[in-house]
């Protein structure tokens, strides 16, 4: 007997989980990059304003 | 008496002899064909070497399971009485174990460049939704009966899902701990499908998209990565990773180590070994083991063909999924991507990349896909690596 719950659990309750969790990830990727390109950004207009 | 009396020509089994040939077509791929050579040379002679009678090299229990000792203490003893072969300590302590397809990872990490997935960490998304194949190839597999409808069979249909990932070691890592018995044909059709990637995949591109979108041009600059960025990515991915899949951990964690002692810019000497000559003598006993795990009477089984079929559904879903979400993506962006960088969402890398490089040049030969594709390409290996924790969580 096919234990749907099972199959259910796993196909679709993992395929969602794997969405979610590579969203999350892409979403950190996204931020950290953010705010780094800000941070080095700010870093090089700082000695040009000096000048 | 001397020679024939002690020959082995008796012994053998049109079973041996059909898995001779098998195992000579792999070697003739890998050699003449340049398929994969690395693995399919080694897994070819392995399957030699299990198949000729009283080889002794891989011992095998009357279950049809290779016979294994219960500590190492026993070990010298064991070879030295002929209850185990060499190979039987090199799948015991290599595969068995996990500890060579996470080091190979580890390899694989030490050669990878993440800033195209840095620079668009959109490809992640397309990474996860090209494991569709996977999922739904387990769901095939598994309410088709093909292996049982108890936990056991969940575990057999989860390791021919994870084919559809295009991954090699978490697809080995996964079925050495949830269906061992099935290691040998589910890796061979796994690597042998990775490099058939470039015949697969195109037809598949074409029925989804129309030539217009297939023409999509695409800058062929990615945003410039720093490479603090490329440093601190493998070590944040990891940490967000194994939080949210803890049993993916040993997987991605070998992945970003690796990538981290290439990204650091310091190892460089342990990224060069890692990524070449380390890698290669792992890749090469994975492969020798693997072909000794396909005696003919494990081999050649009605099992051993549905893993065949359903590999190639569980490869076209998930090109499927990847382009789908990258055609879907498309609808909310101003400034369109070409859906073929979806399709390279499995981690065939770099074959998938190269596949949508060609098509793209094709459709419009202004385009320039390669870097672009290589993005969820990668992200597709962490995927799969995701996907692989997610079934050791809930099958173990």
């Amino acid at each position: 007997m096919i234990d749907w719950n099972l199959a259910a659990k796993l196909a679709g309750g993992g395929f969602g989980v794997t969405i979610l969790v590579l969203v999350i990830l892409s979403l950190v990727a996204w931020i950290v990059g953010l705010v780094i390109q800000k941070t080095q950004a700010k870093g090089k207009e700082i000695p040009a304003k000096d000048k | 008496m001397f020679g024939l009396y002690e020959s082995a020509f008796g012994a053998l089994t049109w079973g041996n002899i059909i898995m001779f040939l098998i195992g000579g077509l792999l070697i003739y791929l890998g050699i003449a064909k340049k398929m994969e050579p690395v693995l399919l040379v080694p897994i070819g002679v392995g399957v030699l070497m299990v198949n000729l009678p009283f080889a002794g090299l891989m011992i095998y229990t009357a279950d049809g399971f290779p016979a294994e000792v219960s500590s190492l203490s026993a070990l010298i003893r064991a070879i030295g009485s002929g209850e185990i072969g060499l190979l039987n300590v090199l799948y015991t302590y290599g595969i068995k174990s996990g500890v060579i397809p996470l080091l190979i990872f580890l390899g694989l990490g030490a050669m990878t460049d993440f800033r195209p997935t840095i620079a668009r960490p959109i490809s992640f998304v397309f990474g996860a939704a090209a494991q569709l194949g996977v999922f739904a190839v387990f769901l095939i597999a598994y309410t088709s009966g093909l292996f049982g409808f108890d936990i056991e069979g969940a575990r057999a249909a989860a390791c021919v899902g994870i084919i559809g990932g295009s991954d090699g070691p978490p697809t080995v890592y996964i079925t050495a701990a949830l269906a061992p018995q099935l290691l040998g044909p589910i890796t061979l059709v796994a690597y042998s499908y990775m490099a058939l990637v470039p015949i697969i995949q195109p037809p598949i591109i074409r029925l989804l998209t129309t030539k217009k979108e297939r023409a999509i041009f695409m800058k062929p600059q990615l945003r410039e990565v720093s490479n603090l960025e490329v440093i601190l990515f493998p070590m944040i991915i990891f940490i967000i990773a194994a939080l949210l899949v803890p049993k993916s951990t040993p997987l991605i964690g070998m992945f970003m180590f690796g990538n981290l002692l290439r990204a650091s810019g310091v190892t460089n000497r342990l990224a060069e070994s890692a990524g070449g000559v380390f890698i290669d003598v792992l890749t090469f006993l994975l492969g020798i083991t693997v072909g000794a795990l396909m005696p003919a009477e494990v081999f050649l089984r009605p099992q051993t063909l549905a893993i065949i079929g359903l590999a190639i559904v569980a490869f076209a879903l998930s090109t499927t999924g990847g382009l789908l979400a990258a055609k879907l993506i498309n609808l909310f962006l101003k400034e369109k991507i070409n859906p073929m960088i979806g399709a390279a969402g499995v981690s065939a890398i770099p074959m998938s990349s190269r596949v949508v490089q060609k098509m793209g040049q094709e459709a419009n030969p202004r385009n320039f896909l390669l870097m672009h594709a290589m993005g969820p390409n990668m992200a597709g290996a962490i995927a799969t690596s995701v996907v692989a924790g997610i079934f050791l969580g809930m099958l173990m």
